[in-house]
């Protein structure tokens, strides 16, 4: 069941990530170039809808969130690493499964070396879980929890920033 | 449905809402990286690597190990997969394509220089997303 519903999930994800053209080199590298900004509108709608949505069932008493930790120094070393990876590649882990589905056969080379990259990773956990991920170490952290306040006012002041972006990318025709 | 390219907006609120419907009905948020860590573990072990002594693939009970798959994430990137492929044969979207055009207006026409640099950037952009926790 657990793995039917994986299967549903992602064929419906593909189809509306194909259907937004959020697939694409030059999409991802436009967005980073600050030419066409259609994944962030993507990805930036889904995450308003998906965190009123979640914190929704939370409030009702129906899932049970899971947070994960917070590092800064593993979220600084491996976020600065993922951009510079994903400007190179101009796909990111999801997208570039997804481009090889509308026939980007570059993404293969890069499906072929995200799995080195987590092979190496795997490898030399022992050095980063010990040097790196102890950095600014927080434990379960929200943004909710550090401020002491509702995460509905967190939610809608993220959305309003949000909706300004959004007005600047359509005034700005990007 | 058919048409070739929806509103981003549209199309990211949708998957807004596919996301809520996956956490309630199964508790699954979207993701697709420790997918590439196990796999890397089967094929390590296919070709004869025993990944049974490394920290990472064993921790957490086995969850980044081959034993976890197959699971609901393996699942969902083959759905991803597949989804895109339906997506665009159905809207005539599908082009097998090596080269992107815009790389392709600044690099250059050889898919080998495209491919050597969409391999590292894989290799730092999921050890980035690894080590950030994604």
């Amino acid at each position: 069941m657990t793995l039917g519903y994986g299967l549903i999930t992602g064929i419906l994800f593909g189809i509306l990530l194909q259907k937004a053209q959020v697939l694409r080199y030059d999409k991802q590298v436009g967005a980073m170039r600050f030419l066409d900004m259609t994944i962030f509108k993507f990805m930036l709608s889904s995450i308003i809808v998906s965190a009123i949505g979640i914190y929704l069932l939370k409030d009702l008493g129906l899932i049970k969130l899971s947070v994960k930790g917070t590092s800064i120094g593993a979220q600084l070393v491996g976020g600065s690493l993922f951009g510079i990876g994903w400007g190179l590649l101009g796909y990111c882990p999801g997208t570039a499964v997804g481009a090889v589905g509308e026939g980007r056969l570059d993404a293969l080379w890069g499906i072929l070396g995200m799995l080195c990259g987590a092979a190496l990773y795997a490898e030399v956990y022992p050095f980063m879980k010990a040097k790196i991920i102890t950095l600014g170490n927080y434990g379960k952290l929200t943004l909710q929890q550090a401020l002491g306040i509702s995460h509905w006012l967190v939610i809608v002041v993220f959305a309003l920033i949000v909706l300004a972006m959004f007005y600047l990318f359509e005034k700005k025709n990007v | 449905m058919f048409k070739k390219t929806w509103n981003p907006y549209l199309a990211g609120a949708l998957a807004g809402v596919l996301m809520i419907l996956s956490v309630w009905i199964s508790g699954k948020f979207f993701g697709t990286s420790t997918t590439f860590v196990r796999v890397a573990a089967v094929i390590e072990e296919s070709i004869g690597i025993d990944t049974s002594t490394n920290v990472h693939f064993t921790e957490k009970k086995g969850k980044y190990g081959a034993g976890a798959l197959p699971d609901w994430q393996l699942m969902f990137v083959f759905g991803v997969l597949l989804g895109a492929f339906i997506s665009a044969r159905s809207s005539d979207d599908f082009k097998i394509q090596a080269v992107p055009d815009m790389w392709r207006k600044r690099f250059g026409a050889s898919p080998a220089k495209r491919g050597v640099v969409a391999f590292f950037g894989g290799v730092v952009a999921l050890f980035g997303a690894r080590l950030a926790g994604g």
